[in-house]
């Protein structure tokens, strides 16, 4: 049997209630473990292990950049997962530029959230894929973001020439925003094989990170549409 | 060395369910069946669901295992479902005359074993699991030739599936969860390849 991993959660809601709803909903969901809920920023640091991948789940009334920024300095490594009215491509590229790894709409569903959590915990970005090619396009073309994001320079053109066909294919799906599981859903692979593929591009980009990548697709116009079947099933 | 013993092998392990029973109670807690496959914790989760029913999320006519139980697991974690039924659902075999009496009988004596499964885990082991299989053996017989062919072509087609997605992503772990009558026909079929390793779903 194999070992289990799960995704550590922290809830940041300003509502009492609301804090109490989300720990009830998501406390018993499988492969995610509440460590804690904190109404502001200062108290998440108590529930934060060095090394240790978590997902904070952000639920404040108004979901701002300066909260972002705030919240990536007292948490480095962790994925950052804000809940929004609705998916405003100005909103979520301000959110992203911040410091944010995600968003999710309060009318996606239970799985959508679950799902998001699990791949912001293990640093993926979460978008949803009606706008991620936008998004993205907009952060690449953004030098201020780039330079934020990115230390290095983005590799040439010529080096995509290097990629396997299920490589470039893995690629374009990560230019959509597609999550690993939504990518090994659509192939049906493993998320693992997924995340081996990944690897592989990363290294013949001379990337460092899956935000690179999907940041160099969206450069070089790897965002091709999912098919409809694909579609579909990857809502 | 070859390039087929570098190749890692994939486990695969086949549990059984009475799923076809999907107007009957489930005495047990569905949480049971989602805690189990969140243990096993699979890459694949091949289902015997047509392509159409997955692409269109048409679950309505799914058993409660499926549709209450695995589909939502799977869409909440890392867990990818394979389709792996054929064009259309399986249908179930039927009789005209005393045959047909017989078969529902014999149903009747399956949905029992259903009602009265203390857990997910019963059907797939002891006299439960081959007292099910043996029952679906002969309502396959009573059947006729033309059933008997059907269910064939079936099996044949979820093996062929299993392989194929094998194949295409060796070396994850893949849980094939379906109704009981076919792991008796599913677990020997896929040990005749050598790149498969068919373990029992509790060591998977």
């Amino acid at each position: 049997m194999a070992a289990l991993s799960t995704t550590r959660l922290i809830i940041l809601a300003s509502a009492t209630l609301y804090r109490e709803a989300w720990c009830a909903l998501l406390s018993s969901q499988p492969y995610i473990r509440l460590v804690g809920a904190s109404h502001d920023v200062a108290g998440i640091g108590t529930f934060l292990v060095p090394s240790q991948p978590t997902a904070i789940l952000i639920d404040l009334p108004a979901a701002s950049p300066h909260m972002a920024y705030e919240l990536r300095a007292a948490t480095s490594d962790c994925g950052l997962l804000f809940l929004v009215e609705s998916y405003n491509l100005t909103e979520i590229v301000a959110l992203l530029q911040a410091g944010a790894t995600g968003c999710i709409s309060r009318d996606d569903s239970m799985s959508d959230l679950t799902r998001a959590i699990i791949a912001v915990g293990r640093g993926e970005i979460v978008l949803p894929t009606t706008i991620a090619g936008q998004v993205l396009s907009s952060l690449a073309n953004a030098a201020r973001a780039l330079a934020a994001l990115t230390n290095s320079q983005p590799a040439s053109d010529n080096l995509v020439e290097g990629l396997s066909e299920r490589e470039t294919h893995i690629l374009s799906l990560l230019g959509q925003g597609l999550t690993n599981k939504d990518i090994a859903q659509t192939l049906i692979i493993s998320v693992r094989t997924v995340e081996a593929h990944l690897r592989s591009i990363y290294d013949k980009l001379g990337v460092r990170s899956r935000t690179e990548a999907a940041l160099w697709a969206a450069k070089y116009g790897y965002t091709e549409q999912p098919t409809s079947e694909s579609k579909t099933r990857d809502r | 060395m070859s390039a087929e013993l570098l190749r890692p092998r994939t486990p695969v392990a086949v549990l059984g369910t009475l799923a076809e029973f999907h107007r009957e109670p489930i005495p047990y807690n569905l949480k049971t069946l989602v805690r189990l496959v969140t243990d096993l914790n699979p890459d694949l989760l091949c289902l015997d669901i047509t392509r159409d029913q997955w692409r269109r999320r048409d679950f309505e006519e799914l058993p409660p295992e499926y549709r209450e139980a695995l589909l939502p697991l799977a869409d909440q974690t890392d867990i990818v479902v394979v389709p792996i039924g054929g064009e259309q659902p399986a249908q179930e075999p039927t009789a005209a005359g005393w045959k047909g009496r017989v078969i529902a009988g014999l149903r009747s004596w399956l949905a029992y074993l259903q009602r009265t499964s203390p857990g997910p885990a019963a059907i797939n082991q002891g006299v439960r699991h081959h007292v099910a299989d043996t029952l679906y053996s002969t309502i396959n017989v009573l059947a006729g030739r033309i059933a008997q062919q059907a269910r064939k072509a079936h099996t044949s087609h979820l093996i062929q599936q299993v392989v194929e997605v094998a194949h295409r992503d060796p070396g994850c772990r893949i849980l094939v969860v379906v109704n009981v009558r076919y792991c008796h026909l599913i677990r020997p079929a896929l040990k005749k390849y050598p790149e498969i390793e068919v373990v029992p779903y509790t060591d998977l």
